[in-house]
Parts: structure tokens; C-alpha cells; sequence
């Protein structure tokens, strides 16, 4: 028996080609044409000594400590990355077992989520002399110092996403006689995702921040110490190459977030929720 | 549909007793063990607040037999179900299927509920929602595939099985839901208003597809409905509920026998039924 003509679902896909293109180029265009003016804005501040060299060289300069100094760049860059994303893979991960063990067992979560939501207010960074004394110099303090930054909130958040289970969906599994394990990968984790994916990009820019500023604690490569060693040898235009070099690697990070998370969405309630 | 389920094992006698008795044979033999709640009472607390949902409800749905649930909006039918299904723990009485606690009869998969509410995961397509229970059960792929789709087709949903629950309409949901339910083969069907938000044609094809599913399979039914022709449809026995507190007010006999066509409709006793059904809804004293 059929009934209720409704045309089957996937042939309502999404919009013509067209409109999408269109619709990119309204989002990029704007803040495009926004930075095409500050850079101007820039250069001519900077041309005509309102903006003091000594503050911020000229754009073109700058732009030449790209193409002079690309080889320095990149192996400072190479390190603050090689840190950054290390930390980030490892925090996270730590992070989503964490949580998943400590929510399916309520003994141990009685047992330790005080002291996970307490810890929370340690400010790490001030231990990073403490842990370069144990772990030595190089990528392992900074990498461990990384990854307890991104820790935290991924936790939590898990911790949160994964208590956020349908009641409905919960009662559902509960008469399927569903094992715990069932449970968590069937709903628990999938109702999680968007918890996840905001967590996700709290840290794509932690990673960063805590990867620089342990390089100044302890480190003689990376962006964060090139930042210091540029000071203090005054060397602007290369201090500023470096922050932009920073920033452009954490929008990257940022960016590949955002895009893991629209992929992820088709799969994930979200997805379905905003389409509606 | 070539489908066929394995035949259940079990006889299935049926109690024509009481004033709707008319015809068929005057069988007063209780029949094998099916549904059972004796004097179940359901007490719900929040801080100081008290909700008396159920309180000394009995009832008894002797096994292969079908039995409704109606009365007003609150009264506790959800709550018996439930019970039933081992969601919510009776404060008083006990319930058994076929001899055992609703947490065992859950631990053997011996139930399928489909709720008031044909919960889907909103990120799962039909077809990946009506696999569900299977798939928990740890049914090969190939295998809950197939029965998917045969119960999906059942229900009238073939060519929605790639769809998602938030693009089906209230109705498909809940034959998607029902097709869930069937796939597991249940011998205890427990269904809380499944056919609630169909239209009255399409309600009545499922009434009949679910009456020819329950004859093969011999599942114990009880249903939960607003509707009084479909309770006597799909029914050996309504069971009436009367609110604050739950309790079942009356108990009517359906005496058709378990080959039902749509031609009982025109039957006397079709209407007989209704009219006593009608009388006890509006809290009328016991006809008999
Ligand atoms: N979880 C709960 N906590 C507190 N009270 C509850 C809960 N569930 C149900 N109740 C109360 O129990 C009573 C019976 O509810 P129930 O859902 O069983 O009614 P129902 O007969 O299924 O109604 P409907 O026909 O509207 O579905 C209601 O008064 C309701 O407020
Ligand atoms: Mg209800």
C-alpha cells in the first residue's frame, strides 16, 4: 500500500549551483574588501609617519620578511605547528576517552569529576618552568603543556554532550536491552557532536596560544621564541612576520575545524535540524 | 507481501464471556498465561508533589490474545505500558509477562514497544532507524536489511527508507515506528496510540495489516487508543480506564473471533460494542 504522494526524499537535494556560488562570493567579498582597506589604511599610515615604524613597520616591509626570511619562518613555524597539533590530537583524545569512560561508569565519575571541574581553575601556563624542569627542554614540556590546556574544555564538554541524551532515545535503547556500549556509540556519541565540534574550536586557537607562549618560557625554536629573540633585537618587520605567520596557522586550523564540522553535520542531529 | 512470520507456538484460546458473547463458542477457560497486572499501582513523587497514576489496576491478557486500553487524557494507559515495558518501576502490585518481570521479559527481547512518541534518531535514515532493534539484538547486516525493508514495505513506507525521521510526516514516523517494532518479532506487542496521528483510511488498511500480522505471528497484544472502532477492531477485550486515580473502570468482551474483515463494521454487535463502550467512557456503571 501506498499513499501520501510526497516526492522521496532525496530529490528535494540542495540549491542549484548558481545561487551557492553566488551566496560564497557575498560571504567572501565583504570582509575581503574590509582588509583590502586596513592594509591600505596601513601603508599609508605608515608612509606618512602616523604610524610609528618602531610600532608597526610598513606592510611592504613586512611582506618582504616573507619572501627574505621564508626559510626562518617556516622552521619556526614547522615547530609551533608540529607543537600546536600535537597537543591538540592528543589533549582532544585524552579528553573524549575521559569523558566516555567517566560517563558510562558512575562510580568513577563520582569518584573523579570534582576534581576534573576543580582542576579546571589551575591556570596551567604557570607550571610550564616546572614541567620544562622535568621533561627537558625541546617539544615534550611544551607538547604536555598543550595538551592539558586543550583537555579541559573538551571534557567538559563532553561530559556534557554525552549526559545529553534524549530521554526518549534512552528509554528507546533501555526496552532494545541495549549494552552500555551500544548506548554510548549509538546515541551518546552522535548526540555529542556538536558538543564536541564547540569544544573543538575553543582549542584550535588554545593550542596556539599556549604552544607560543611556552616557547618564550622554554625554547630556542619556534614562533614564540622568535617573537621574543625579534624584540629584543628590535627586529619588527620579523616579529610581525611571525604573528602573522601564527595567526594564519591557528585561521588554518580554525577553518579545518569548520569544515570537519559541516562534513560531520550530515551525519549528526544538528544537520538535521538546520536543514529543517 | 510474501513475508511470513514464524507461527507462535502457543494456542491461542478466546475468552467470549460476558454480555458481548453472542455467537461464537462460550469458552470460560482463562487460556495460557499471557499479560498480567495484578492490583499494579504507580505512584509518582517530585519533592512533595504526588501523582497517583494507577492504583489497584488488574488486568489479564490471556497469551496470542489482543487487548485495548481507552479512557481520557492522563488517566495512566501510558503508565501501564510502561510498567509493561520496564521504563517505569510499579510502587505497588506486579506485572508479569508470561510469567515474568517486565526486566526479565526485557532481558529475552520477548516485547516490542512502539511509544506514544515514535522516537527515531533524528541522524539516522528510516531504513537505519527501523534497523535499530536488530542491530542491538546483533543481527547480521544482511540479514536486519532484509527484514527492514520487509516491515518498512509493510507499513506502506517503500521509497521512504532513505529519508530522515524529520522528513516523514507525524504518520509515517509512527509506521516507521511500528515497522521497528515488527522487525523484532515480538511476542508481547505493547503499542501506545500507534495509529494516532494517521488519517481514518490509512488507520484502518494498518488496523487489518496488524490484525493479519498478530494472527501469524500469535503476539499478545495491548494497544493504547483513542478510538473506539479501532479498539474493537483490534480487540478480544477493552479494557476502560477511569481517571485520579487510574484504575480500570470496565471490561468489554469483543466476541468476533479472530477472522476479522472489514465487514464487522456492519455487524450488530459492532455497534452493540460501541454503544456499551461509548456508556463506560462517560463514566457510566457497568452494563453488566
Ligand atoms: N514521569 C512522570 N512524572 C510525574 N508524573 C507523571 C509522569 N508520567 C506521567 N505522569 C502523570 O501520570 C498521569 C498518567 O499519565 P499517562 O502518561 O500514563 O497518561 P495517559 O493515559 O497515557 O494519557 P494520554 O492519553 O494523554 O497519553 C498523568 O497525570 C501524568 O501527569
Ligand atoms: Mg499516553
Amino acid at each position: 500500500m501506498t499513499d501520501i504522494p510526497l516526492v522521496p526524499a532525496m530529490a528535494a537535494a540542495g540549491p542549484d549551483e548558481p545561487s551557492r556560488i553566488g551566496a560564497l562570493l557575498g560571504a567572501v567579498l565583504p570582509p575581503a574588501a574590509c582588509l583590502l582597506g586596513l592594509v591600505l589604511l596601513w601603508a599609508v599610515g605608515s608612509a606618512t609617519g602616523l604610524i610609528p615604524f618602531y610600532f608597526l613597520p610598513a606592510p611592504q616591509a613586512v611582506a618582504l620578511e616573507f619572501v627574505n626570511n621564508t626559510e626562518v619562518l617556516v622552521r619556526h613555524g614547522t615547530a609551533t605547528l608540529t607543537e600546536a597539533l600535537s597537543g591538540f590530537v592528543i589533549g582532544n583524545a585524552t579528553a573524549v576517552v575521559a569523558a566516555a569512560v567517566l560517563s558510562s561508569v558512575p562510580a568513577l565519575r563520582d569518584m573523579f569529576y570534582p576534581y576534573a571541574l576543580v582542576s579546571r581553575a589551575i591556570p596551567i601556563i604557570v607550571f610550564a618552568p616546572v614541567v620544562v624542569v622535568l621533561l627537558g627542554r625541546g617539544y615534550p614540556p611544551i607538547i604536555a603543556i598543550v595538551s592539558f590546556t586543550v583537555y579541559f574544555p573538551t571534557f567538559l564538554n563532553m561530559m556534557r554532550g554525552l549526559a545529553a541524551v534524549d530521554a526518549d532515545l534512552d528509554e528507546l535503547l533501555h526496552t532494545f536491552s541495549a549494552s552500555r556500549r551500544q548506548r554510548l556509540f549509538l546515541v551518546s556519541f552522535p548526540t555529542a557532536v556538536p558538543y564536541f565540534f564547540a569544544a573543538l574550536k575553543i582549542s584550535a586557537s588554545s593550542c596556539f596560544i599556549s604552544a607560543l607562549v611556552t616557547e618564550w618560557i622554554g625554547a630556542n625554536v619556534g614562533l614564540g621564541y622568535l617573537v621574543v629573540v625579534s624584540s629584543q633585537y628590535f627586529k619588527l618587520a620579523s616579529l610581525w612576520a611571525a604573528i602573522f605567520t601564527s595567526a594564519g596557522l591557528t585561521l588554518s586550523l580554525l577553518g579545518l575545524v569548520h569544515v570537519a564540522e559541516h562534513l560531520c553535520g550530515r551525519f549528526t542531529a544538528t544537520a538535521a535540524e538546520m536543514d529543517a | 507481501m510474501s513475508f511470513r512470520f514464524p507461527r507462535f507456538p502457543v494456542s491461542a484460546p478466546v475468552r467470549d464471556t460476558g454480555p458481548m458473547m453472542t455467537t461464537t463458542m462460550a469458552a470460560s477457560d482463562p487460556g495460557p498465561i499471557g499479560l498480567r497486572a495484578e492490583a499494579v499501582g504507580m505512584t509518582y513523587r517530585r519533592g512533595q508533589h504526588e501523582t497517583v497514576a494507577l492504583a489497584e489496576c488488574s488486568l489479564d491478557i490471556p497469551r496470542g490474545t489482543w487487548a485495548s486500553l481507552i479512557g481520557a487524557s492522563g488517566c495512566g494507559k501510558s503508565t501501564l505500558l510502561r510498567i509493561f515495558a520496564d521504563i517505569v518501576k510499579p510502587t505497588a502490585g506486579v506485572a508479569t509477562l508470561h510469567g515474568l518481570s517486565p526486566a526479565q521479559a526485557r532481558a529475552n527481547r520477548t516485547f516490542a514497544l512502539v511509544s506514544q512518541q515514535s522516537t527515531m534518531l533524528p541522524w539516522r535514515k528510516i531504513l537505519g532507524n527501523v534497523e535499530l532493534g536488530l542491530e542491538v539484538a546483533g543481527a547480521q547486516p544482511v540479514e536486519r536489511r532484509n527484514t527492514a525493508m520487509q516491515m518498512i514495505e509493510l507499513v506502506g513506507l517503500a521509497g521512504f527508507e532513505n529519508a530522515y525521521p524529520h522528513e516523514l510526516s507525524g504518520g509515517m514516523r509512527q509506521r516507521a515506528a511500528i515497522a521497528r517494532a515488527l522487525t523484532l518479532r515480538p511476542q508481547f506487542l505493547l503499542m501506545d496510540e500507534p495509529f494516532g496521528a494517521l488519517d481514518e483510511i490509512t488507520r484502518e488498511k494498518l488496523n487489518f495489516e496488524l490484525l493479519r500480522i498478530l494472527r501469524e505471528t500469535g503476539a499478545t497484544m495491548l494497544l493504547v487508543t483513542h478510538s473506539i472502532s479501532e479498539a474493537i477492531i483490534l480487540s478480544d477485550q477493552v479494557a476502560v480506564m477511569t481517571p485520579r486515580p487510574g484504575r480500570i473502570s470496565h471490561l468489554v468482551r469483543i466476541g468476533f473471533g479472530h477472522d476479522r474483515t472489514a465487514a464487522m463494521r456492519d455487524d450488530p454487535r459492532f455497534t452493540a460494542c460501541e454503544a456499551e463502550l461509548r456508556h463506560a467512557l462517560h463514566g457510566g456503571a457497568p452494563l453488566h
